[in-house]
């Protein structure tokens, strides 16, 4: 999966590449300028202040390039360490479920339910009628030891915000 | 067993960064532009030169030294693989790249050089000539000061008329050529996106980081 910027980052990186592209624009122009001056004897003077200029232009060019790398790269391993996170935390999930003992339906319907999708949108996605649903949320429920959603919910978010979850069925 | 394990992890960039595509289109730009509307020599057309000659110059740049997918040691030039790709291809098998596709890469390569010969064979021509000058020249001209056009003249005309005409053969022959490889890219991109049902051309303009957003959350 290719790294998805966010979008500050995106234009970030959009401005300096702009930015950079400007420069090199500025920078091949004026090293056609010095190398033709060259050609045509200017004076001395005029030759050396010119390509000490259009040198340092050359430098800051390079050294825009390589700081526009490296914004790259901080962002697309940060997304990176999302998605790892993201992983770490389906994981878990996954594991405690594991744990409550839950059948692969209720597996599938537990993490819908997670994921913030009403019982009509459950049973649409799986194409069971709505009884169904409510009674294998009941079930989760029971098996996970919680009093409803909200709480089943809580049970993960608790997770993340510093609290180490107990495997109490393990 | 393989093969899906790899097609599955590996992929082109969902958007190729923000200097891949900027030299990319403004390259696009400079050949078109100079291959249709401006004149041969006129201030508009060199100076669309050098614009595609700085913008070549960093993207060879950031070959070296750019983010994974746009380094040059991610899509080397392999001729025999790029057959394979293309083989492949017809057999309907198309396996995913971290960034280009073997055939693709060598159109990559094949572009690069030939725009560096066309911007080569054009500097020789205006004997490296900047934008600014020929706007200076063009005016002398136009106000009735013909010595500005006398002198380049003489400077040249005696020891390389011979190379001055090899190298506006050679700037029209590879211009032409490049319009050729343009057309078969453009091509390689729309057979690339049916095979693999992608749509490719989104990743080189403003991607589609929204929708592949919400996909990725849906696939969760």
């Amino acid at each position: 999966m290719g790294p998805i910027l966010r979008p500050k980052g995106r234009r970030e990186t959009a401005a300096l590449s702009v930015f950079v592209a400007l420069q090199s624009l500025a920078a091949v122009f004026f090293v056609g300028d010095v190398f033709s001056d060259l050609a045509a004897d200017a004076d001395s003077l005029h030759i050396w202040f010119e390509g000490v200029v259009t040198l340092a232009l050359v430098l800051g060019v390079l050294f825009g390039i390589v700081s526009l790398r490296r914004t790259i790269t901080l962002i697309e391993e940060q997304d990176r360490a999302l998605d790892v996170a993201r992983g770490a935390l389906a994981d878990v999930v996954e594991r405690q479920f594991t744990a409550w003992g839950l059948t692969p339906a209720e597996t599938d319907v537990g993490l819908l339910a997670l994921k913030g999708l009403d019982v009509a949108e459950i049973a649409a996605l799986r194409g069971a009628a709505q009884g169904t649903v409510r009674a294998q949320l009941t079930r989760i429920y029971a098996k996970a030891g919680v009093s409803g959603r909200a709480q089943f919910a809580a049970y993960f978010v608790e997770d993340l915000m510093g609290e180490g979850l107990p495997l109490r069925a393990a | 067993m393989a093969a899906s394990l790899w097609s599955g992890r590996v992929k082109p960039p969902a958007l190729w960064d923000p200097v891949v595509r900027l030299t990319h289109w403004v390259i696009a730009i400079v050949v078109l532009l100079n291959a249709v509307l401006t004149e041969g020599g006129s201030t508009l057309h060199v100076a669309a030169g050098w614009t595609g000659m700085a913008m070549l110059a960093l993207r060879l740049v950031w070959g070296l030294v750019g983010p994974g997918a746009a380094r040059f040691s991610t899509f080397p030039p392999a001729p025999v693989q790029a057959m394979r790709h293309l083989a492949g291809l017809v057999r309907g098998r198309v396996p995913e790249y971290p960034s280009h596709n073997p055939a693709g890469a060598i159109m990559a390569y094949a572009l690069w050089g030939l725009l560096a010969l066309v911007t080569a064979s054009g500097l020789y021509m205006t004997g490296g000539a900047t934008p600014m000058q020929v706007a200076a020249d063009q005016a002398a001209v136009d106000s009735g000061d013909w010595s500005a056009l006398v002198q380049a003249d003489d400077s040249r005309a005696d020891d390389d008329g011979g190379w001055k005409d090899a190298a506006k053969e050679v700037h029209e022959v590879a211009a032409n050529v490049i319009l050729i490889l343009v057309l078969l890219h453009v091509a390689g991109v729309a057979v690339e996106s049916r095979a693999l049902r992608r749509n490719l051309v989104a990743p080189m303009l403003l991607g589609s980081a929204a929708r592949g957003e919400r996909n990725r959350r849906r696939a969760e």
